[in-house]
């Protein structure tokens, strides 16, 4: 019994190591000072931070990816919250389809979704290549916030709604007032997860770059075609950086087990 | 004067009628409570005259106004949940001047209605403190609290004590009363405990699948069940269906399969539909047998006993059918044993 | 009719809509009605319906093979996913909880970096000058570098990288809703440990582990980002589709690629319904 623990033990290190070795790598190969990525690098220097800095692009795809993700995720949220609230409260005709159609931005391969809105909106409308991105960017994170906001909602008392409407509160001040205070929680998560899907998201944003303008997760793709170096690496760690910070926000407000919840 | 009135009024869900021209009228003042097993239609009644049902046929006139299609914000009525409902994310003294401050009262009137209310219902010093670390008593004070600082018009309970354990509930339905008697507030108050309803109300209204079967005060309801269901539902456990009913000046004759009994007249067995007899199992003569069967008596066989602590309880066979018997004994009766079983003249009420 | 869900209220019609149709309406437009209006396309030739374009693309070696690259990479990485992440979610499900926290932390740190970032670190590896070929040269267990990179082999390894992750914290959750009493109950009456896992874990965790694999499956197949890094010219369908749909500009073809990517995970989903019906009658 012991022995199967310890073989199984092992297999889970060499496992681990197999997943996170490669981030380990990367981000030690984001201190060589030399420029080829190579490992174990040669000398140790901050050089390829910097020029992240220096690359236009990388700082204005940035900023576009900042604001494309927070934009859509406030559009996200004002559609998807009403929408996460009705499908929970409420029974109905239909509700089968409507469901359907909230989750199938995830369902539908997202390199076939970006495809489809390119063809049929952005070019068929001439739509400028923000705006095409806020909406792409809306469509994606629309499921995750509706999914979440339901989950904080499957086991909300609703009779609390009805007592502030027997004291007089209207059906509108009764969301905000009653409802809304007990799911703050879900909502922080649910855009912070809807941030994160946006802000990664490469099937969708590939589609809509143009001359100067494309997302922060193409531009690292468009820099490793043409350059090899580590700054791309050292964007990597930074990134994880801010990964380890807001999984350690979610943990706190949310608790791991969301992560394993299905 | 009648302070409410539902007339004719008919509420379904999905496709069932759970109340049909269905009526009830209360008086100012009253605590009425609906009393009835699950599914009897007691809390659809409820929620109707709190608004958060509408009914498909039928009115609610309240103060002589039509209600019917007033929506639940603006009836100003008090509602106690059987949760409580409070709500979470705000200290006991928001939860109960949430409703005043929907009213704009100014801030200091607000907190002297606040404080006030809590002094009546005992929980001075708890305003600060969330529901989240308040006991289920204490909570079901504050939702008393929330519904009464509003000044409704009519206060309604919605089983506000099946979540307390037994004391509690004793203790609890005794303030209950006391506050309603001393604001002079109309209730209605649904419950499936009988003892509860009794103990407090003014009137009950026994409800069974979506009909009121009686209407009164818990005395009368409890010497002179109308219905059988009534009667069943509380506490008599025996039943004659008689065959035929000659009504005499001071006693009522009733026969069945040769057996014939008298039971004193009264004004609530004047209705001639009544053909059932009841009779309680505590309320019976039974003795060992005797060679000559006395007046309102039969031959019985003991089937089965139990000890209930303060008596015996025996399943008797008799020509009538099975009665269940209450009897102290110093020497219980055993199986098998033949008995002779009295019902007493007055101990008999006649329902439909 | 439309009721409340304690089934007691009477909701106007009116507050419901209103709630749901800004939502619906925005996907109605920006993708319900662009991906039928693209399938429907596909059917067309010339304004009457046709299915000469599917015809054409499966008489298409090219083409037909790229399909099938992208099937068996796909399969070939759920396979590994569920042959390794089985048994370390077991080991990791049976730990004290301090430890198991910690191991669902790296778990699922990998999960929400970007594959950007995860695919090309697997390029610094399996290049030609990469660490691995490096470390096995330096230790003399090859002679010549090994060719990984831009190969399906190079797909598979950073899909793996990129779905592992994903199975374990499935079946970790899985495994964690086995009822202890359970377990106790069938060693109770006997079974040996390994009886216990055969004939009682494993069962129950058939539908955590058909619902990880379909998850990984799907993924695998409509993936862009690790094949787009790591494949090179190797195309799979969706970086196939991408070339057609911008590179190429054949929007008829990327269209039809497109349809049959969608068919397939549409196809594979329902089987996961399907399946997880079946062993799963409660629901």
């Amino acid at each position: 019994m012991q022995e199967k623990h310890r073989g199984l033990a092992l297999f889970t290190i060499l496992v681990f190591i197999f997943l996170l070795g490669p981030l380990v790598i990367i981000s030690i190969t984001s201190f060589e000072s030399g420029s080829i990525l190579k490992f174990p690098p040669e000398e140790y220097s901050f050089r390829w931070y910097e020029n992240i800095f220096k690359v236009e692009m990388f700082l204005i795809t940035f900023k576009t990816s900042i604001i494309v993700s927070i934009a859509g995720n406030i559009l996200a949220l004002l559609l998807g919250v009403p929408a996460a609230y009705a499908l929970s409260r409420f029974h109905f005709a239909g509700k089968g389809i409507i469901n359907a159609i909230f989750v199938s931005p995830i369902l539908i391969p997202g390199i076939v979704l970006g495809f489809s809105f390119l063809r049929y909106i952005v070019v068929t409308y001439n739509l400028p290549i923000y705006l095409s991105l806020f909406i792409g960017h809306t469509v994606i994170m629309l499921p995750f916030i509706i999914r979440v906001i339901s989950s904080s909602l499957a086991n909300f008392d609703f009779s609390i709604e009805e007592a502030a409407l027997s004291l007089g509160a209207t059906r509108i001040g009764t969301f905000f007032s009653v409802v809304l205070p007990n799911i703050k929680s879900g909502i922080i998560a649910a855009v912070m997860i809807a941030f994160l899907e946006s802000f990664n998201n490469v099937d969708i944003s590939v589609y809509m770059t143009g001359p100067g303008v494309s997302t922060f997760p193409i531009q690292m793709l468009l820099y490793v075609e043409n350059y090899f170096d580590p700054t791309v690496a050292a964007i990597s760690v930074l990134l994880m950086f801010l990964t380890a910070i807001f999984m350690f926000a979610v943990e706190r407000l949310m608790g791991l087990s969301y992560f394993t919840k299905r | 004067m009648a302070l409410f009135t539902l007339e004719n009024v008919s509420v379904a869900y999905e496709k069932k009628n759970i109340l049909e021209d269905f009526n009830l009228s209360i008086e100012k003042g009253q605590l009425v409570s609906l009393l009835g097993p699950s599914g009897c239609g007691k809390t659809t009644t409820l929620r109707l005259i709190a608004g958060f049902l509408e009914a498909s046929n039928g009115k609610f006139i309240f103060q002589d106004k039509d209600y019917t299609k007033v929506p639940v914000n603006k009836r100003n009525f008090g509602f106690v949940f059987q949760n409580y409902a409070l709500f979470p994310h705000l200290s006991i003294f928001d939860n109960i001047a949430y409703g005043l401050r929907l009213r704009k009262i100014s801030k200091k009137e607000i907190e002297k209605r606040v404080l006030n209310m809590l002094e009546i219902v005992n929980l001075r010093g708890f305003e600060q403190r969330f529901p989240g670390e308040l006991s289920g008593g204490q909570r079901q004070r504050v939702a008393i609290a929330r519904a009464l600082v509003i000044e409704p018009d009519i206060l309604l309970f919605d089983e506000p004590l099946s979540n307390l354990d037994a004391n509690l509930r004793v203790n609890m339905r005794v303030e209950i009363r006391r506050i309603q008697q001393e604001l002079g507030i109309t209730t209605v108050y649904v419950s499936h405990d009988q003892e509860e309803c009794f103990s407090i109300s003014d009137q009950v209204a026994i409800m069974n699948k979506g009909i009121i079967e009686q209407l009164s005060d818990p005395a009368t309801i409890y010497k002179y069940p109308e219905t059988k269901f009534v009667a069943d539902f509380i506490g008599f456990k025996n039943f004659i269906s008689f065959d035929k009913r000659i009504d005499h000046k001071d006693y009522i004759e009733l026969e069945k399969a040769g057996l014939v009994f008298t039971i004193d007249r009264h004004e609530h067995m004047e209705n001639l539909n009544k053909m059932i007899g009841a009779i309680r199992p505590d309320d019976f003569i039974m003795e060992q047998s005797t060679t000559a069967i006395p007046t309102n008596g039969m031959t019985g066989t003991i089937k089965i006993t139990t000890f209930l602590g303060r008596s015996y309880q025996y399943v008797v066979q008799t020509a009538l059918g099975d009665f269940t018997i209450n009897k102290e004994m110093v020497q219980p009766f055993k199986n098998g044993q033949e008995v002779t079983v009295i019902i007493p003249k007055n101990q008999m009420v006649l329902v439909e | 009719m439309v009721t409340l869900r304690k089934g007691s209220d009477v909701l106007k019609k009116r507050y419901l809509y209103l709630l749901l149709l800004p939502g619906v309406l925005f996907l109605t437009i920006f993708l319900v009605i662009p991906i039928l209006s693209m399938i429907g396309t596909t059917f067309h030739d010339e304004g009457t319906f046709s299915l000469q374009g599917y015809i054409d693309f499966f008489k298409d070696k090219y083409f037909i093979d790229i399909l099938l690259t992208t099937l068996r990479v796909s399969l070939l990485t759920t396979f590994i996913c569920i042959l390794i992440g089985f048994p370390v979610s077991y080991y990791i499900a049976k730990l004290p909880s301090k430890r198991k926290a910690i191991l669902l932390l790296f778990t699922i740190f990998p999960l929400l970096t970007s594959p950007v970032v995860r695919s090309f670190s697997w390029m610094i590896i399996i290049g030609k000058n990469g660490v691995l070929n490096k470390t096995l040269l330096s230790l003399g267990l090859i002679q010549e570098p090994l060719n990984i990179l831009y190969t399906p082999n190079a797909i598979i390894i950073g899909l793996i990288h990129l779905f592992l992750p994903l199975i374990i914290v499935t079946l970790v959750g899985v495994m964690e809703n086995i009822d202890g009493d359970l377990l106790r109950a069938s060693e109770s009456l006997g079974a040996s440990k390994i009886a216990t896992f055969m004939k009682i874990i494993v069962p129950l965790c058939v539908p955590g582990l058909v619902i990880g694999s379909i998850l990984v499956f799907v993924g695998s197949f409509t993936a862009y980002t690790t094949p787009a890094l790591l494949g090179g010219k190797q195309r799979v369908i969706s970086t196939f589709l991408y070339q057609n749909a911008i590179t190429l500009n054949d929007w008829k073809l990327a269209s039809i690629v497109a349809t049959i990517m969608i068919v397939i995970t549409f196809i594979i989903i329902s089987i996961m319904n399907g399946v997880a019906k079946k062993l799963n009658p409660k629901g």
